[in-house]
């Protein structure tokens, strides 16, 4: 994802602007936090004004969206803050009514903004992965089951995980007088969402109510303090690994050299391979569709055949 | 798996997104001048204290577990430009 750095960002200090894209009513307003320039995937804060009503209707793109004030009228209920709404592109959501009018989040995850009216799916639309939740009200915190973890009092309520890329969805706090002293980072994108509360870090300072971030793979973030606790949303677009160390001044250069060390020491046999000829290209035997090109057309591989001990020249 | 069904980008959806690449842009500069330059004296002092405290109270290996660090393994900081946002 083509996503430039943008940390800290506190959308406090910006106005709302009004969403001129052509599909979506009048009344919506947004923040931008993040855009990916290739694509138009982006991350903003929104709000709606009250009385905003949007008939059925799909996004091209997967969508996720986070209510934080006011409710959703839908299918005859109401969906109040806490609730979290995951669309597949092309899945067809009912129509809503905001009487109040919302303020939230909402991520277009792999093309810009879009609405399309319409009252039946897309024929490409996967709908068995929609999620609806409250993540306030039907979900529990639990720790963080990573390895190696954060310290104890930042805890975690998974909303999304992608099997295939390990990418996530949560919601997060921590604790008041939470710490934890090492400097972290990952191999994939990482983005947050102050809801409530400032937590520190040391390469940024303080990150208060309204506070956001999109960090790219490799660059170090913490010491982590919180003084009066935080709550929070997380994204990642692939698997977090939290690469510990204590050398404030690496690059991103030197930590992905060490990512690429610890990954040949831990998973030997595997990296050779991947690392031997043309094998970076390997395909999945449970996902063999996710391979398509820049076009959208579908890549055919010959590993997909079971020739896994061919030979490169 | 189509996460981002295929379709024409639309004429008002060009312009769009050009004028938030542009917004964008200006925001990343004062963000990286911030981080990169403007508060770089006090980072230091945050930075002396977290390598203070590693060796005092201890440096989170995982979770709970606290290794407090010698003095011969704290790094140095090295000659070159130290820069936060990349």
């Amino acid at each position: 994802m083509a996503r430039p750095h943008i940390e800290p960002f506190v959308d406090r200090t910006v106005p709302f602007k009004k969403m001129t894209l052509p599909g979506f009513p009048k009344g919506m307003h947004y923040k931008m936090l993040s855009l990916d320039t290739d694509t138009g995937a982006c991350s903003m804060t929104v709000m709606f004004e009250s009385g905003y009503a949007l008939p059925p209707g799909m996004s091209y793109s997967e969508m996720e969206l986070f209510v934080m004030t006011g409710y959703i009228e839908m299918d005859g209920q109401r969906h109040g803050p806490g609730t979290y709404i995951c669309l597949p592109a092309g899945v067809s959501l009912p129509a809503m009514k905001m009487p109040r009018g919302i303020t939230g989040l909402l991520f277009y995850n792999y093309g810009e903004p879009s609405f399309v009216e319409s009252d039946a799916d897309h024929p490409l639309a996967e709908r068995h992965k929609l999620i609806k939740v409250n993540a306030y009200d039907d979900l529990q915190w639990s720790a963080t089951n990573f390895f190696p973890a954060t310290a104890p009092g930042c805890m975690v309520k998974i909303l999304k995980f992608d099997e295939r890329t390990q990418a996530f969805t949560f919601m997060y706090c921590m604790t008041p007088n939470f710490w934890q002293d090492n400097i972290s980072y990952h191999d994939c994108a990482e983005e947050a969402y102050h809801i409530w509360g400032t937590s520190w870090m040391m390469q940024f300072g303080e990150l208060p109510t309204g506070g956001y971030f999109w960090r790219p793979p490799y660059i170090n973030h913490g010491a982590f303090q919180c003084k009066l606790g935080t709550l929070a949303i997380g994204r990642t677009d692939s698997q977090l690994y939290n690469h510990f160390h204590f050398n404030p001044w690496t690059t991103a250069d030197e930590n992905r050299e060490r990512a690429g060390a610890r990954m040949l020491a831990w998973k030997p046999d595997l990296y050779k391979w991947v690392a031997t000829g043309e094998h970076n290209h390997p395909a999945d035997f449970e996902f063999p569709h996710a391979h398509f090109n820049e076009k959208g057309e579908r890549i055919f591989q010959h590993h997909e055949g079971g020739d896994l001990d061919h030979k490169h020249k | 798996m189509p996460e981002l069904i295929k379709h024409a980008r639309s004429r008002e959806a060009q312009a769009w997104l050009k004028k938030e690449i542009a917004e964008q842009k200006a925001r990343y500069r004062k963000i990286e001048h911030e981080m990169n330059v403007t508060i770089a004296a006090q980072r230091d002092k945050w930075i002396e204290a977290f390598l203070e405290r590693i060796q005092t109270r201890g440096y989170n290996v995982h979770f709970n577990m606290l290794r407090k660090i010698k003095p011969e393994e704290i790094p140095k900081r090295p000659k070159r430009k130290f820069k936060v946002v990349f």
